[in-house]
C-alpha cells in the first residue's frame, strides 16, 4: 500500500490518538495523520492539504460533524475523498443523517481496531484502485 | 404517533443497561474488565467527575466520578501512556470515557437511542464533591471496581417525555 494521508477529526486528542493507534493496528502502514480539533480545523486543514480518508466525530463545539461533512461537500473540498463517522450517537436516524450528508462509513463509539479494520480499508482499497 | 418513555420507565431505568454499557465500554476501549463492586469510593484528596448532558425525550446527565488513582488507571489503559496526575490528557480520557458510556447507555433504549442528543463532556476536578438533583424522575448509581481501583457512574434523568 502507498503512504496513505488521513485526515482525523475530533475534539478530544485522546481519541484522536485511540483512531490513528487503530489505523496502524489496521495495517495502514506508511501513514501521514493529520489531526484537526473541530469541523473548521479540519476545513482549514483541507484547504491546503489532500488526504486519502478522513474520520470525523459528530458532537464536536463550534461545527458538528455533519455540518463539517456539509460543508465539505458544498465547497468541493476533498472531492471523492471517503469520509467515516465514527461517534457515540448510533440510531438509525443519526447514521441516515450521516450518509445523506455524504459519509461513507460509519462507526460507533465505542469501538475494537477490527472495527475500524472492517469500515476503513474497502474504501481504501477503492481510492487505490482508481 | 407520539413517542412516550415514561410508558417504558423500566426498560429506561434498568440497572442492568448500566452495568453492561461499563462492561462494553471497558472491554472494547481498554481491554479490561470492569465489574461491579460492594466497596465504597475511597476517600482522595482529589476527585475527577466528569459529566455528559442528555437533551430531547429524556433529559439529565451521566456522570463519572472518581479519585485520582482510578482517573490515571483508566486514563493510562485507555492511551497506553503512564500519568502521574490528573493533567489535562487524562481530564480529555475521562470525558471521553464519560461520552461513550452514555452513548452506550442511551443506545441500549432504540426510542432513546434516537430521540436523546448528548452534550460534549464536562470535566470538573477538585475535592470531595456531589453533584445533586432536587427529585429526580430516577437515579443509577453504581460503584465499580478497575484494576483495584473504583469509580461510580450515576444516570440522573430530570425529565422524561
Amino acid at each position: 500500500m502507498s503512504e496513505m494521508r488521513v485526515l482525523i477529526v475530533d475534539d478530544s486528542s485522546v481519541m484522536r490518538k485511540i483512531v490513528e493507534r487503530s489505523l496502524r493496528q489496521a495495517g495502514l502502514e506508511p501513514m501521514v495523520v493529520l489531526e484537526a480539533g473541530s469541523g473548521v480545523e479540519g476545513l482549514q486543514v483541507l484547504s491546503g492539504q489532500s488526504v486519502h480518508l478522513i474520520l470525523s466525530d459528530i458532537n464536536m463545539p463550534s461545527m458538528d460533524g455533519l455540518e463539517f461533512l456539509r460543508q465539505l461537500r458544498s465547497q468541493n473540498l476533498a472531492d471523492g475523498v471517503p469520509v467515516v463517522m465514527i461517534t457515540t450517537e448510533s440510531s438509525e436516524e443519526h447514521v441516515k443523517q450521516a450518509i445523506l450528508a455524504g459519509a461513507q462509513g460509519y462507526i460507533r463509539k465505542p469501538f475494537t481496531a477490527e472495527q475500524v479494520k472492517e469500515r476503513v480499508l474497502p474504501l481504501l482499497t477503492a481510492v487505490e484502485g482508481r | 404517533m407520539t413517542l412516550s418513555l415514561r410508558e417504558n420507565l423500566h426498560l429506561v431505568s434498568d440497572p442492568t443497561n448500566l452495568d453492561s454499557s461499563v462492561e462494553e465500554v471497558f472491554h472494547m476501549m481498554l481491554g479490561a474488565a470492569c465489574r461491579p463492586t460492594e466497596l465504597a469510593m475511597p476517600e482522595e484528596p482529589e476527585t475527577i467527575t466528569a459529566v455528559v448532558g442528555f437533551g430531547g425525550l429524556l433529559s439529565g446527565a451521566c456522570v463519572f466520578r472518581s479519585g485520582a488513582s482510578a482517573a490515571l488507571a483508566i486514563a493510562g489503559k485507555l492511551t497506553g501512556m503512564e500519568f502521574s496526575e490528573i493533567d489535562d490528557t487524562v481530564k480529555d480520557a475521562i470525558g471521553e470515557v464519560c461520552n461513550m458510556l452514555a452513548g452506550a447507555w442511551k443506545g441500549r433504549t432504540p426510542d432513546l437511542s434516537a430521540n436523546c442528543g448528548l452534550s460534549i463532556p464536562a470535566v470538573i476536578t477538585g475535592s470531595n464533591y456531589h453533584i445533586h438533583v432536587q427529585a429526580p424522575e430516577f437515579r443509577l448509581h453504581h460503584v465499580y471496581e478497575f484494576e483495584s481501583t473504583v469509580f461510580e457512574v450515576t444516570i440522573i434523568c430530570d425529565g422524561l417525555q
